[in-house]
């Protein structure tokens, strides 16, 4: 096993204050309502996963220990990479979501403008020409 | 929601017809439909007819609208599936008994409507599929979509024992039941074979009759021969993963 030295003292400090400042940034959106609370919570607490695991560097050997990597910063990699797939597969769920109401929205417009057309009377001889 | 109001509702009932309606889904089809509509109106006079404009480019909602359709006009393209389905949904606020679709694109011979209603006038069906495999002649499409018909025939078969010959037909006319169904529930992408199924398992009786088709006039098929084999795959896993509870599907 690797010592904790694998991961260096600067690195630590350079990864927490991205980190940190990624944190900022979405309370910010979120607080000036341009992020809702629901999309953030997700990146939120991944991203809190993720100080802890720079605080606590034991914590990724153990785990790289326990999945049987021999080098702990690949299991970093491997759980960078699932926390960004979890992220946008959160994002891919949203946007079907998204898209079923958009569809059901849009008809609902066609809908009511059909009816509109109807009570306007535009083409009411013509829409029902079997009593003109 | 429930909007009564227009012509169509106080419109006195008449001896002998139903109150039908005819769903034409159009995208671009300002060509086919100076020649589709009146023959539409031809062969059903006392029906209704439902245009949706899915977003088309072309002066497909104005030349619907000048054949005294009604027309149903969706600002953004949302693809077959969402624009019968907003046919479905203006023929159930409207408490027509009958819907029929016909595609705009002229292929479906509008003769053939009335041979559609007759099993739902009957009683015996809330979903009756036009087939162009049950007479000889006609257009019966390339060998090679001949053979994925075919399988998704077989497909549908072991999926819920129905017997479709021809499951991917837009011509199709669907009973009460089956329209408020199809307004609460049905499919995108590729929703003919896959809104099959959906409706043996909400309980409808699907029937099929014979019907004859032309090959399109004028623009191009909405699945070019190269996507032949994504349309199969693609709907061989929908008809595998049916929604487990079509009701609640695009729930309002």
């Amino acid at each position: 096993m690797t010592s904790a030295e694998a991961i260096s003292p600067q690195l630590r400090i350079f990864g927490a204050a991205v980190l940190l400042v990624f944190v900022g940034w979405v309370v910010r959106l979120v607080r000036t309502e341009r992020l809702t609370l629901r999309d953030s919570l997700l990146w939120l607490l991944s991203t809190l996963v993720a100080l802890v695991t720079i605080a606590f560097p034991e914590l990724l050997f153990e785990t790289a220990h326990l999945l049987g990597v021999q080098v702990p910063s690949n299991a970093l990699f491997v759980l960078t990479i699932l926390y960004l797939l979890l992220n946008l597969f959160s994002v891919t769920v949203g946007v079907s979501f998204v898209s079923a109401r958009t569809r059901r929205l849009t008809q609902e417009c066609a809908l009511l403008r059909a009816e509109i057309e109807l009570l306007r009377g535009d083409r009411s001889s013509a829409a029902h020409p079997s009593e003109a | 929601m429930v909007c009564l109001v227009g012509p169509a509702s106080i419109r006195a009932p008449k001896e002998d017809t139903v109150r039908a309606l005819v769903i034409v889904p159009a995208y671009n089809e300002a060509r086919s439909l100076p020649t589709l509509l009146p023959a539409i109106r031809e062969a059903m006079p006392a029906a209704d007819i439902c245009v949706v404009d899915d977003g088309s480019d072309d002066e497909t909602a104005a030349i619907a609208a000048a054949h005294g359709a009604v027309v149903l006009r969706n600002a953004v393209n949302l693809g077959i599936g969402g624009a019968v389905q907003a046919g479905y949904l203006w023929a159930r606020d409207h408490g027509y008994e009958v819907a029929v679709q016909v595609d705009g694109d002229g292929q479906h011979d509008p003769r053939s409507v009335p041979l559609l209603l007759a099993p739902i006038a009957e009683g015996g069906a809330d979903l009756v599929i036009g087939s162009r495999f049950l007479t000889a002649g006609g257009f019966r499409s390339t060998a090679l979509r001949r053979a994925g018909i075919r399988y998704l025939s077989w497909f549908i078969a072991m999926r819920c024992g129905a017997r479709v010959s021809d499951p991917t037909s837009g011509l199709r006319a669907a009973g009460r039941r089956a329209i408020e169904l199809f307004a609460r529930a049905y499919p995108s992408d590729y929703p003919e074979p896959e809104s099959i199924p959906i409706a043996i398992r909400a309980g409808l009786r699907v029937t099929e009759q014979a019907t004859e088709m032309a090959p399109r006039r004028h623009g191009r098929s909405s699945i070019g021969a190269s996507q032949t084999l994504y349309y199969l795959m693609k709907v061989s896993l929908a008809l595998i993963l049916l929604p487990q509870h079509p009701n609640r599907r695009d729930a309002r």
